[in-house]
């Protein structure tokens, strides 16, 4: 059964639609990945999985036949702008959320929780004693207290220490195992190529990217290389059929222009440099998004427009 | 709607409210800027200053001002000492009669120089007429003077005197009194062999009679003070008024906050905005019958130790119970969706007067209405839902009580508009919950109103 089933979805803001005719599906138990640059639409097209924003048009069904409406105790949320009532302490403050959600007692859940984000020592504390990612981590129990069927994380990740995002990833997989369902958006393309079974992308309130991460990069070929060399990146600045080039410092990422030979790209490369690494790749997810959000794409859409 | 999500935001908010410091500092404080005023009246009024109060008099009829004389020699008499502790409580009154010299305006030249340099607290020039009837004139009035009437005839008191001065209110009395004494004795009346002619009638105010249900018998009317007309249905309805401010200002602020601290889309994560604003007017609701049961009980032993118990209708409470709930839902109702509007606690701020008008406004009306509690304009401006719970209370404290059809009418004319209010404020509150930046227009918080 689809988790989520978004059919033709419009949603505006005045003069602005912040969805445009969006459809998608989401898997039982996957965890999908919701990637965009900032105000094309993520945020609204989740206030409305949610029940928070109705759209103008189109409906959207969660497990079947459910509704954002009637569906809201099986989702666990946990918003971009975070806010927890600051005076309450950590486990009354979690109490209520998962009250509020069940209508049933959830102390011992709250406390398995607790003791798993490493908080339970800080249990008695107040929320305005704690740094904002244990505020973040707080947030996180909020949301996943009583254990939803779906979970709706909107930058789960950001602000967060490596220790504090571990612990989070971790939590994530660990409720997906169990069956949970997630939709995370997310600014960080490697944690989305890493972690998120399918990942879709939205741009200027359309879908633009929608499938697992070797069908996307199957859509845009096989035109990029990696490759190392003593030199950096002066040594490939100049080489002929390589349309753009990514520097990742280290290792340079190259975009071949159509009908190059990555041979002859290496062959040049060698007669000029000592080659260290050299890799023929799907392009990166990163530079996918580059391609169609990035400041050349922006160009080439406003010439088309 | 979900009982369960209701109940459960209401119980948070209600703690979160009544263990503030606010919250306590208001259940005192407020009590304390409502009869605060009345308390210190009191204090200063057994605190009353003892020094000498002279009075210079100008008799041009040369028969009154014995009797003024003599009438402050009874007061200092009567008045002047306590009679269990032989203390002094009242100023003695000490009258100067002074020729008048012809020149009228050079001699209150003089005694108003006598007055600012505090030798003197007032003087009365007594009109060479006043034993006649009062004249009605034409011209101009020396000094500016309103009252069109000869000034031979007037009794003129001059004071620099500020606020209510007791002197004056006393003179009245005794100078009629000379006035008809003096005129009586020029009809040949012999007044000294008949010296009761001034003595004064008492008014005893009593309730209506009334038969006695179980036993059948007339009951004799009980007194009736001042305090059963008015003080009491005063504070009854400034209890109210109290209460469901107190119970209501904290909602725009406790929403404004939620919205600026972010924590309101989790919640409507799990609640939709009817049930959010729904728990949130429950637990306003909670923290007003907290308080009021306060006050009520404070307000029951206060008047039983006051011995003024039978003056309070206890048959108002439970209509005073259903006025306050419908007020509070309604306010709070009203709070919610203004709070919702606002992005930043001066927002808020800056709208708390928005939110108070429903209770200020019948506040300002309360002396009027009491002067006739059945009055058209009384009636009329207690049928109206806002106003309905102060005023028609108000009225219904008052001995002469209201037509029983009126009371029910007013609650369900509130009950209905408190549901108006909710309907509409839920409505604006889920448009403006999550709206950041300048707040909304009125016309644009109708709109959404409206369409939702």
């Amino acid at each position: 059964m689809d988790a989520v089933q978004i059919s033709h979805v419009t949603r505006t803001f005045g003069d602005v639609t912040a969805v445009d005719d969006l459809s998608l599906t989401v898997p039982e138990g996957s965890i999908y990945g919701f990637i965009g640059p900032n105000g094309s639409g993520k945020t609204t097209t989740m206030r409305m999985i949610v029940n928070i924003f109705y759209p103008d048009r189109g409906e959207i069904r969660l497990f079947g036949e459910g509704t954002p409406q009637n569906s809201t105790d099986l989702i666990g949320y946990l918003p971009e702008e975070r806010g927890l009532y600051q005076k309450m302490t950590v486990r009354a403050l979690l109490e209520f959320y998962g009250e509020l959600r069940s209508g049933r007692n959830v102390k011992r859940e709250v406390e398995s929780w607790l003791e798993k984000l490493d908080l339970a020592a800080r249990a008695a504390d107040k929320v305005e004693t704690f740094s904002k990612g244990m505020s973040q981590k707080v947030q996180f129990i909020a949301a996943v207290i009583p254990e939803p069927k779906l979970l709706i994380l909107d930058e789960p990740f950001s602000g967060l220490d490596p220790v504090s995002a571990e612990a989070i990833r971790s939590a994530i997989l660990d409720l997906r195992r169990r069956g949970v369902t997630v939709i995370l958006s997310t600014h960080d393309m490697n944690l989305a190529e890493t972690m998120c079974d399918y990942i879709f992308m939205i741009f200027r309130g359309r879908k633009v990217l929608d499938g697992t991460l070797s069908s996307i990069q199957d859509q845009y070929g096989d035109d990029t290389i990696r490759v190392s060399t003593p030199g950096g990146f002066p040594a490939v600045e100049h080489l002929p059929g390589v349309e753009q080039i990514r520097d990742l410092g280290q290792v340079q990422e190259l975009r071949l222009a159509r009908g190059t030979d990555p041979q002859e790209v290496l062959r040049t490369l060698l007669a000029q440099a000592r080659v260290t690494g050299f890799s023929l790749t799907k392009p990166s997810l990163h530079d996918i998004f580059m391609r169609i959000a990035g400041p050349a794409a922006a160009e080439v859409n406003h010439a088309h427009a | 709607m979900r009982m369960h999500k209701v109940l459960t935001i209401g119980k948070r908010d209600y703690i979160a409210t009544v263990r503030t410091k606010a919250f306590l500092f208001g259940l005192v404080v407020a009590p304390v800027i409502f009869g605060g005023g009345s308390i210190a009246m009191s204090f200063f009024k057994s605190k009353p200053d003892l020094n000498d109060r002279h009075i210079a008099i100008i008799d041009r009829t040369g028969v009154v001002a014995d009797a003024l004389v003599n009438a402050a020699k009874a007061k200092n008499e009567r008045e002047l000492f306590d009679k269990k502790t032989h203390q002094q409580i009242v100023p003695r009154y000490v009258f100067e009669v002074i020729a008048p010299d012809g020149d009228s305006k050079d001699q209150l030249l003089a005694l108003s120089g006598r007055v600012r340099r505090k030798e003197v607290a007032a003087f009365l020039d007594i009109g060479k007429d006043a034993l006649l009837p009062q004249k009605p004139v034409e011209e101009e009035q020396p000094f500016g003077s309103a009252t069109k009437t000869d000034p031979a005839t007037r009794v003129s008191y001059y004071t620099n005197a500020g606020g209510i001065d007791e002197l004056r209110g006393w003179l009245t009395g005794p100078i009629n009194d000379g006035v008809r004494l003096a005129r009586l004795a020029r009809l040949g009346v012999d007044i000294k062999s008949n010296t009761g002619l001034m003595a004064t009638v008492p008014v005893e105010g009593l309730s209506l009679v009334e038969r006695d249900e179980k036993t059948g018998e007339i009951r004799e009317a009980r007194k009736r003070s001042e305090l059963e007309g008015f003080f009491v249905p005063f504070a009854v309805a400034m209890i109210l008024a109290m209460i469901v401010m107190v119970g209501s200002a904290p909602m725009l602020q406790n929403v404004t906050q939620d919205k600026s601290q972010r924590v309101v889309e989790t919640l409507l994560g799990a609640a939709t905005p009817l049930e959010l604003m729904s728990g949130k007017v429950l637990g306003a609701v909670g923290v007003s019958v907290t308080s009021s049961l306060l006050y009520v009980v404070a307000g029951v032993l206060a008047v039983n130790a006051l011995g003024i118990a039978g003056l309070l209708p206890l048959s108002i409470i439970p209509w005073f119970y259903a006025y306050l709930l419908a007020d509070v839902v309604m306010l709070c109702a009203y709070a919610a969706a203004l709070g919702a509007c606002c992005s930043t606690p001066q927002d808020a701020q800056n709208l708390a007067i928005v939110l108070l008008m429903p209770c200020l406004i019948p506040m300002f009306m309360l002396v009027t209405v009491l002067r006739q509690p059945n009055g058209a304009m009384a009636t009329v401006m207690s049928l109206v839902p806002p106003f309905t719970p102060i005023l028609m209370l108000l009225r219904q404290a008052n001995t002469e009580g209201v037509p029983a059809w009126q009371p029910w009418v007013g609650l369900a004319g509130v009950s209905l508009f408190a549901a108006a209010t909710v309907w509409a404020a839920s409505r604006i509150f889920r448009v403006a919950i999550l709206m950041q930046g300048k707040p909304p227009k009125l016309t644009e918080m109708a709109r959404w109103a409206w369409r939702g």
